[in-house]
């Protein structure tokens, strides 16, 4: 009992600690890449800490809708994240649900981050809302498609297993179905966590910005928590693709050194991921809002591809 | 044709069927792309995997003389007829983007599809007591083959419609080597001398299509004009 408690308060603790992080790094590294300076490693949390200090500025046209968002943003990312394996194959929510839950629960967010931006009636909520809309619906079968793949080859939708059944075959990665997940997800990824090709996460002042546009009303504590619950969703989808695709160091239990370990390869292997999607952002431009349609086809053709390849090969 | 077991053809072909999805993936890469350019360095890509699945296939199967078609796949399909179409482009002052007929998202889901045909059919050439590398390649091959086809009837200009051509001979080495490990060196040999002199006549029949009706697009040949 003491043990799953510890496990929990470790998740825990390394998703409200490492996501900001995460987002830091990829922002620095880009910074480096573009032959700038950058804001360095740790402005995330300074700029958290300065947003959790300030006023707060509530629209008068907004409802309750508005200052529910934040929250349920915030703790559906955060139990998601619970329900996903980070350090060992077992994730400490493992029994409440598996892949299709941690969908849903995402799923849930952004929905609400859909409604406030509505809420609030001003017509660049409501552009976000639309845009943000159209995309998920196009990128949640694809996901759906690449994590049907990994279950099957698990035999089960839930994560622990799937990230059990990983665990050993290394090169596993290199088989075309899980190549072809692999490549699906990693698409989504992009969408989802609302990077360049898809959409540009350094402005606010842009007519094609989707995520931004959402939450263009919050200010104060209420921007901090969806800030805070956007990092934390980008670090659970890119650790959901790491342990499903690359389950190099991942340990079976929590137990003792292992659990170091498992963290240095967690660790190591972000910050992989990490260098790959600043080498994506800077190399493509943004595309066409009308565009993103196609490369989300790609994306679930590839799922369907993958799906279907299990049964074949 | 003599074949010696090799220890680690269960090596081999895991090697091959990852190279082959990854000419897939590169294949239904090409449909989604609007840009001739990169569309023309997706083909070198897929070529180089395709020389590179040949030579993985020689080794395991020590058969030499595929090295030779590997070799010169790498040479005709990787440097030359890239080049060339690459010059083609820049003499031609394309700048403008693919437009398909059918709309990009269709398009590829219509080549999800044609993939799916493609494994359907090579299911019926499998024969699992008979060891050998490839039998996932042959799936792909078909699958190029049908992808080709269709990029070829979806496109409107002609240097496109050409590169289309040549993935879909792709398509037509990937199932020749996958299933007879390599056609007698002369008929590939052939193949490929056919193939340089094609893209080279293409090249040179476009650029007089352009010069003539101030288009690539084939739709307006039907205007004859001297």
């Amino acid at each position: 009992m003491i043990e799953r408690l510890m496990e929990n308060a470790v998740q825990l603790f390394l998703l409200l600690a490492l996501s900001p992080l995460v987002t830091g790094v990829i922002r620095t590294l880009k910074a480096r890449l573009q032959t700038r300076r950058g804001p360095g490693i740790f402005q995330p949390y300074r700029d958290l800490l300065k947003l959790f200090r300030k006023g707060m500025v509530i629209p008068e046209t907004s409802s309750w809708i508005f200052a529910a968002t934040p929250w349920v943003v915030f703790f559906s990312t955060i139990l998601a994240g619970l329900m996903i394996p980070m350090v060992a194959a077992v994730a400490p929510f493992g029994l409440l649900g598996g892949a299709l839950a941690v969908i849903y629960l995402l799923g849930l967010g952004r929905f609400f981050l859909a409604l406030s931006g509505l809420d609030t009636g001003s017509s660049f909520g409501g552009l976000g809302s639309s845009r943000e809309m159209t995309i998920s619906a196009l990128a949640e079968p694809a996901m759906m498609m690449a994590i049907f793949t990994v279950a099957i080859g698990a035999g089960s939708t839930g994560l622990t297993e799937i990230s059990g059944a990983a665990i050993g075959q290394t090169w596993r990665f290199l088989a075309p179905a899980q190549m072809f997940a692999f490549a699906a997800l990693a698409v989504v990824l992009i969408a989802e966590t609302g990077r360049i090709p898809v959409d540009n996460p350094a402005t606010h002042l842009e007519l094609t910005m989707i995520h931004e546009a959402m939450i263009l009303e919050y200010s104060g504590p209420y921007l901090a928590l969806v800030e805070w619950a956007a990092s934390i969703k980008q670090l659970v989808l890119m650790t959901l693709l790491i342990n499903c695709f690359w389950p190099f160091g991942l340990q079976a239990s929590w137990f003792g050194f292992g659990a170091l370990i498992g963290i240095g390869w967690l660790f190591a292997k972000l910050l992989l991921l990490c260098c790959a999607i600043v080498l994506l952002e800077t190399v493509n431009a943004k595309m066409r809002l009308f565009r993103v349609p196609e490369l989300l086809a790609v994306a679930f053709i590839l799922g369907s591809l993958a799906l279907v390849s299990t049964f074949l090969f | 044709m003599l074949m010696r077991p090799f220890l680690d053809i269960q090596l081999g072909e895991r090697i091959v069927t990852l190279m082959a999805a990854l000419v897939l993936v590169l294949q239904i890469a090409v449909v989604a792309q609007r840009w001739i350019v990169t569309h023309i360095r997706i083909f070198a890509i897929q070529s180089f995997l395709l020389a590179m699945i040949a030579a993985t296939i020689a080794w395991f199967n020590h058969a030499p003389h595929i090295y030779v078609a590997a070799g010169l796949t790498l040479v005709v399909k990787v440097i030359l007829v890239p080049i060339l179409f690459e010059r083609l482009v820049v003499r031609m002052e394309i700048h403008e983007e693919i437009e398909p007929i059918i709309n990009v998202p269709l398009s590829v889901v219509i080549s999800g599809g044609l993939t799916l045909v493609g494994y359907v059919v090579a299911e019926s050439f499998y024969k699992p007591d008979e060891p050998g590398l490839g039998h996932n390649a042959l799936a792909v091959a078909i699958s190029l083959f049908l992808i080709g086809f269709f990029t070829m009837i979806n496109r409107r200009k002609a240097l496109t419609q050409v590169l289309a051509l040549l993935s879909l001979e792709n398509g037509l080495f990937l199932a020749a080597i996958s299933l007879t490990y390599g056609m007698p060196l002369i008929v590939e040999l052939g193949v490929l001398f056919d193939v340089l002199v094609a893209a080279m006549v293409l090249g040179i029949l476009i650029y007089r299509i352009r010069e003539t009706f101030e288009s690539m697009d084939v739709s307006r040949l039907r205007r004859l004009r001297g």
